[in-house]
């Protein structure tokens, strides 16, 4: 955005009475919440007991999980790092041939197009119960065609298996919201090159190698930064589904935040140190990308002008 | 192409895929939607695709189950958030679009930053500050909370529509006398009217979907529907058509939302990055 010279567009002593009232209440909401959730990290604070008799316990409850003492952590962040890898992934190289797949001319095409509204839409818990419905071992419908298909039935929620169902239900949320957004970069890229490149005789293959994947990867990068920051939050789908079990099979580390601090034992402060951990490994990974991505006002311009 | 033998089944291919994308991600809600109408022994019987409906789930939920307390604590924790999110976040989304000042680029990205946090690494303080203030289990402090959320959302969403305003026209109210409130107030507002509308229409969404802090933060009089989904985790006999009779009626607002705004669906998904 070009502004014109002058006082009257620049002075910031006007853009603080616009911006401080929202920053004024984010500051109050967010930053002071954060800071006291590193005073509580350091203490032995359990929710059943008065405030004020907590102990401050300096590194304790951090050394606790780095070290491994405390069994389940580590598990936590390599099933947290596993859900992000893989759900990701195929998310994008399934929204990404979804988007290729409707790019070209279809009968009906914005109707068929509509459905994908449904996924990221639906509230993510009663994605959790819908799920629940499909994947119940006795009567779930998912069972069913398999003994029609005359396999064998699957416990698609057992020690095995939870883990990639959360996984399955992850990719059915979130691939719609790939496809339509890569739908529209690759509706919004130049014609020509790919043009040109027919005339030359390039082969489809060609084509997406050479000109499509590098015209897109812009968009391809918004994508996927935006995708992994939903990815690191996830918590509804999966206590609703599975509440972190069987046993820790599916316990990412929003769901041991839960289950340490609120269920059973109430441990706050240790439950604190974890959700301090979350914290910086997920804003490692989201700052890690975004300086990969330009996500600023300029950038924001480029991409998908489309409609 | 069409007229070869390599196009035809190249088309049949391309049928096959679409056919199989769209069922593939119907499916699941088609699955809930007709169990919600089952009678119970039809729904522990899923060979059975032709059933006769019933409106017995729904009655059972509306009744039994107190969903007009947990509909009418969504509506007012949902409308409440929703106007005081836009209130801050519209003029401070005006100061990001049309003001330079310093570290600018910085602020807006720490204000997104606080967008991408996971509820699950806040949901403690907020809980004890909560408890300090007495606040827990009130409509009151979900709305509090439901700002740090919305407001990041509103301020990036508003920021990209009053940009694509010609400043010019803002330029032409300053020349006949207009101070930057008045501008701001009669000018621009005026004409973001639908950006303000889709940008509220995605923190209602947002907000009626929220279901973390709710879970935590309320225990009883102030539960949202969302929760609602935790009544049926006991393992003896779950009654799968109520279950699927509140997970449509807990989404059947958020669809007629989303439709409204499909336009510019792409648009809010992205925190306006892209303009789908």
């Amino acid at each position: 955005m070009r502004l014109p010279n002058g006082s009257y567009w620049t002075s910031g002593r006007y853009a603080a009475a616009f911006i401080a009232p929202a920053l004024a209440v984010l500051v109050l909401i967010v930053v002071v919440p954060t800071f006291f959730l590193w005073y509580i990290s350091f203490t032995d604070y359990q929710l059943q007991h008065a405030w004020g008799t907590q102990a401050f316990v300096g590194l304790d409850n951090f050394v606790r999980l780095i070290s491994g003492r405390d069994h389940d952590f580590l598990p936590a962040v390599r099933i947290s790092a596993v859900f992000l890898l893989f759900s990701v992934v195929v998310e994008f190289l399934l929204g990404f041939s979804i988007a290729l797949l409707f790019h070209r001319r279809i009968p009906a095409k914005r109707l068929w197009m509509s459905f994908f509204i449904l996924p990221m839409t639906i509230t993510p818990a009663v994605i959790g119960l819908m799920w629940k419905l499909i994947y119940n071992t006795e009567y779930g419908v998912l069972n069913f065609l398999l003994t029609a298909a005359r396999l064998p039935k699957i416990n698609w929620l057992g020690v095995d298996t939870a883990l990639l169902s959360v996984v399955v239900v992850d990719i059915w949320q979130w691939t719609p919201f790939l496809a339509l957004m890569l739908y529209a970069g690759l509706q919004s890229l130049p014609t020509d090159p790919f043009e040109s490149a027919r005339i030359d005789g390039a082969s489809s293959l060609q084509i997406l190698r050479f000109i499509t994947v590098p015209l897109m990867r812009p968009m391809i990068s918004i994508a996927l930064f935006l995708r992994i920051i939903d990815a690191l939050k996830i918590f509804d789908t999966v206590y609703v589904l599975t509440r972190g079990g069987p046993g820790n099979a599916t316990e990412l580390l929003s769901l041991q935040v839960f289950r340490v601090g609120f269920q059973h034992t109430g441990w706050i402060g240790r439950s604190s140190a974890i959700a301090i951990i979350y914290l910086l490994l997920s804003s490692l990974i989201i700052l890690g990308f975004a300086r990969l991505v330009r996500f600023d006002s300029e950038s924001r311009r480029t991409p998908g002008e489309t409609v | 192409m069409n007229g070869s033998r390599s196009g035809r089944v190249k088309s049949v291919l391309i049928v096959i895929g679409i056919v199989a994308v769209v069922v593939f991600f119907t499916f699941p809600v088609y699955w809930m939607v007709t169990t919600a109408f089952k009678i119970r022994i039809d729904t522990i019987d899923p060979g059975k695709w032709l059933f006769a409906p019933t409106l017995e789930n729904f009655r059972v939920v509306l009744r039994k189950r107190n969903f007009y307390a947990y509909l009418g604590n969504s509506v007012v924790t949902v409308a409440a958030s929703t106007v005081v999110s836009m209130a801050l976040a519209t003029p401070a989304a005006y100061g990001f679009a049309r003001f330079r000042f310093a570290k600018k680029r910085d602020l807006a990205f720490a204000v997104l930053s606080l967008r991408m946090l996971p509820a699950m690494c806040v949901v403690i303080p907020f809980f004890l500050i909560g408890r300090f203030a007495g606040l827990l289990d009130t409509s009151i402090l979900l709305v509090i909370v439901y700002l740090s959320f919305n407001i990041p959302f509103g301020i990036w969403m508003m920021r990209g529509f009053i940009e694509e305003i010609p400043i010019e026209v803002e330029e032409a109210a300053w020349v006949d006398g207009c101070g930057r409130l008045e501008t701001f107030v009669r000018i621009v507002l005026p004409l973001v009217k639908p950006g303000l509308a889709a940008t509220a229409m995605f923190i209602v969404i947002q907000s009626w979907n929220e279901f973390a802090l709710a879970l935590f933060l309320t225990s009883f009089r102030a539960r949202t529907l969302p929760t609602m989904t935790t009544m049926f985790f006991s393992v003896t006999g779950i009654v799968w058509g109520e279950m699927a009779a509140v997970g449509v009626m807990t989404t059947l607002p958020v669809l007629v939302f989303s439709l409204l705004i499909q336009k510019h669906l792409v648009r809010g998904l992205t925190f306006g990055a892209v303009k789908g």
